[in-house]
Parts: C-alpha cells; structure tokens; sequence
C-alpha cells in the first residue's frame, strides 16, 4: 500500500483510549468544545468507568494494532461509583507489569486521571504520550504485523 | 525424611473409615499406575478398595479439578442431590487450591473432608525417565522410589541407584516454601520445618534480562504453544463455566488459530485470569505437550502481587481476593 508503505517520517501512531463516561470523557469534551489542540493520533473509546477496563481490553487493543493505550478515569476519591478507579489501578498496574515481563514495552501503556474540568490536561497528556509513541514507532511484538 | 510407605497406610486407614461410615461419598486419591511407577487418580467408593490408596514422590496430580467438578454437578430434575463430603488426598500446594476455592466461594467447606500430606518434593516423571535410562523397560513399572535426604534411592531388582533430589523435583518443589497441608480435617505425616529461602529464584534470571530479551525468550516459548488448552482445563481455578477462550459470540476475542499474537493474548490473559489466584501448584506445566514453562508466567505476578499488594494466595480463606479488593494506598508509580 503506497500511502502508508511510502511514509516513514509521516507515520502517525493509533493510540487507543479508554475513557470514563463521567470524569474523563467530558474532560475530552471540554478539550474539543474550548479548541484546545491535541494529537489526533488518539480514538477515544467511552466507558462508564475505568473500572470497567478490563486487562484483556487493553491488550486486544494491542493485538489488533495499537501502538499505545490510554486508560483514563477519575481522580481517587472522585470516581462516580466511588471505587472503580482503584479498582481499574490494581488490574492494570499489574498488567503493565505484565507487559514489562513479556518484553512488550509497557511504557506503550499509560494511565491518567483527567477530571471533567480538566481539559488542558488532557490535551497535555495525550500530546505527551503521542511523543513517546512516536520516539518507540510502531508497535509489533502484539500485533505480529509490520506496523 | 519421607517415610512413603507410613504415610500410605495412615491414607488408606483414614480413607476406609471414612467409607465404612458413610461419612463421605467418595474418596479422591492416587492408586500405582499399571506400567509405569508414575501414580493416576482413582476414585475409591467402597471401604475394601481403600488398600488402593497409594501415596509417593510420583502423585503429582492436583485432584482438587475433580473437587470443583464435583460441586459443579447440577442434580437432574427430581432427583434428590447426595450433598455428602467427598474425601481427596492432598499435597500441601493442592491443600491451597483448596483455600483458593473457598475464598472464592467455589467449594464449601462442608463439601469436602480433606486427608492433607506433608511433601517435601514430588518428582517431575521426564526426569525420572531420564535417570532410569539404564533401568531394563520391563523393570521399570515395578521400582520402588525411598527418600534418602539429599537424594532418592531407586530400588529395583539391580543395583539400587541414588540420584540427587535436584535432578529429579519438579520445578515447583524446588522453590516451594509451604510443605505442610494449610487446611486439613486429617494431618498425615510428620510437620516439616520450613527453611528460609529465596522463592523466586527461579524468575531471577528472567528479570535481569533486557525488554528485548525477554521478548525474544517468550516468542520462541510461546511459538510453540499449539493452544490445546489443557494447561487451562487442568487448573482446577480455571472453573469458569463458559470460557473466553471458547466463546465466539457477541465477540470472538481469540480466533482459534495459532499464531503468535493469538498465542500472546491467550497466554497474558491466563495469566491475568490467575493472578493473585494461581497457588502454583504446577499442574498447568506438568501437563503442557510441548515444554513450555508456563509458571514463569504466573511466578511472576504472583511475585509482584506479594511486592505491590500484599497478597499471598492460598494461605489464608479469610483474605479478600486480589482483585474483588484495593487499597486507597496501592501504588500506582506510572499513573499521570
Ligand atoms: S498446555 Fe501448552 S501447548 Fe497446550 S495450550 Fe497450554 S501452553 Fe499451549
Ligand atoms: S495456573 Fe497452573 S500452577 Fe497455577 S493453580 Fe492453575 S494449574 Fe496450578
Ligand atoms: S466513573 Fe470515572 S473512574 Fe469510575
């Protein structure tokens, strides 16, 4: 395929994130509707809470191509049913874990609490994790494809 | 030192008082196999079969499968369910299966009634294959195995051998640090003195490697896996009744071919699927066809369970489960 097989230095890295309905959806929104500028790199999937991300989520995100995933959800102490976030803060972390002894980089992986007034945050953090990703290129070892 | 033969009897002892009773339904435990020295399952029902009850270095099984197969069963229509106790012997790894089922609300403690055996080793049968290569085929079946201390004696109608216990426990046993049964109804064998040692050995050299290294090791290991499924369907905390390996719909999340990234997905899902859960007992390793080293996986997260959270599985049916619980403290270094 010419356009994406031509274009090294044009490639763009696909970051999937996972965001709560409540806190860091609308921290996106807020983002979008105040013309802040962000990355395009990221598809924002909404889920009611990050507690609701479940490891095998992340890592078929990776099977199927991402190049990094972005879970994100609310402060501790602010999620809507009080505890997913702590919750979602166990499985991943150990997941990231995971994805450090397999040798898949888990610096690939990220997670962020973006509250629904924090639209500048968001942008930063997205714009910052696209710069990683792209200094790492694209992400294989998951995927078996070539990028 | 083991004395096999001892605990064998108090086994068989305990299993036909139990039946003569009518205390339990059944018993679960190990007979001899019939052309090879390696020990099977067997299911005893009547108090003049309990003599079948054998007990070595080479019962190797996790029996608690058949634990959960059993409070599984769903009664037929009208049928009154016989809600008795089975009766199953176990090694102490098994023995925190046991824990972990409960914890989880899989087997009621009323259900089973349990013949807990110390062990200070079990021996991995490739190995003994490996050191009976001088041993004439036709011997083999009849060997008798003697725990020496350092090393087991293999007795046969030759000259004895001695072979060191290094060369013939099953990885699990040579990092294992709980030799005595955690939850019992009887305690068979004397209690064994734990030494002090580093458990996680085995994961060291792993760790010291690079990203990259790492993930070479794991596509060559997990290359080979030709996804059978029964590391799965012999880990007796694998219960689920509907699998997401098997499942196809709404969402099929792993296509059935074996290919690496497929291979990847199955494997750090298990893993995920058993963390902070897996007592490492072993039994996925054992049975795996093609070698792979399964409990590396495992290991690691139990390792990192005990570094981050705390949690030891097995040990303590009061303990909450891993992930049905938090902290407000966990760490969470990486989180932006
Ligand atoms: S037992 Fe071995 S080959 Fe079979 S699915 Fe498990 S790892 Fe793969
Ligand atoms: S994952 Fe393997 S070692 Fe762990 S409990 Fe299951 S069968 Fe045993
Ligand atoms: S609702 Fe936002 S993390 Fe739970």
């Amino acid at each position: 395929m010419e356009d994406e097989g031509g274009a090294k230095e044009s490639w763009e890295p696909k970051i999937i994130g996972f965001f709560c309905n409540w806190c860091s959806y609308a921290g996106a929104d807020l983002a979008g509707t105040s013309r802040i500028q962000y990355p395009t790199t990221i598809r924002i999937i909404k889920v009611m809470c990050s507690g609701r991300v479940n490891p095998q989520f992340v890592l078929k995100a990776f099977q199927e191509g991402a190049d990094g995933v972005l879970v994100s959800g609310c402060h501790p102490g602010d999620c809507h049913y009080i505890e997913g976030n702590y919750h979602a803060r166990r499985k991943l972390t150990l997941m990231e874990d995971l994805l450090e002894f397999t040798g898949v980089d888990p610096s690939r992986f990220q997670m962020s609490w973006v509250s629904a007034s924090e639209g500048q945050k968001f942008a930063e953090v997205v714009t910052e994790f696209t710069e990683r990703i792209k200094k790492l290129g694209p992400q294989t070892k998951l995927s078996g494809g070539e990028g | 030192m083991t004395d096999y033969k001892a605990l064998e009897k108090q086994i068989q002892d305990q299993a036909r008082q139990w039946l003569e009773s009518g205390e339990v339904k059944y018993v679960i435990g190990f007979e001899k196999g019939d052309n090879s020295p390696v020990c099977r399952p067997v299911f005893i029902y009547k108090p003049e079969d309990a003599g079948k009850l054998a007990w070595g270095p080479l019962c190797n099984n996790n029996l608690t499968k058949y634990l959960v197969e059993e409070v599984q069963i769903k009664p037929k229509k009208g049928e009154e369910p016989d809600l008795r106790p089975v009766g199953i012997v176990v090694k102490p790894c098994d023995s925190k299966t046991i824990v972990e089922l409960m914890k989880e609300n899989i087997v009621p403690r009323e259900r089973v009634k349990i013949i807990g055996v110390i062990s200070e080793g079990t021996i991995n049968p490739k190995a003994l294959d490996k050191a009976l290569k001088d041993v004439p085929l036709d011997k083999i079946a009849g060997i008798q195995i003697l725990d020496g201390g350092d090393n087991f004696t293999i007795k046969y109608d030759g000259e004895p051998l001695s072979v060191p216990k290094d060369e013939l426990l099953n990885g699990k046993c040579k990092v294992c640090v709980v030799h005595n049964p955690v939850v019992y109804d009887i305690f068979v064998g004397d209690k064994v003195t734990q030494i002090d040692k580093d458990e996680f050995e085995d994961i060291a050299d792993l760790e010291a490697m690079s990203d990259e290294e790492r993930y070479e090791y794991w596509k060559e290991q997990l290359s080979k896996c030709i996804r059978c499924y029964a590391c799965r369907d012999t880990c007796p905390l694998c219960y689920c009744e509907e699998c997401v390996f098997d499942r196809t719909k709404p969402y099929n999340w792993n296509e059935k071919t074996v290919d690496l990234p497929e291979n990847f997905f199955y494997h750090m899902v298990r893993a995920m699927h058993l963390a902070g859960r897996c007592v490492d007992c072993g039994g996925c390793e054992r049975v795996c066809p093609m070698d792979i080293p399964i409990r590396k996986l495992n290991r690691f997260l139990l390792k990192r369970a005990k570094e981050r959270f705390k949690v030891v599985p097995g040990i303590n049916v009061e303990d909450k489960a891993m992930f049905g619980d938090y902290d407000i403290d966990d760490p969470g270094e990486g989180i932006k």
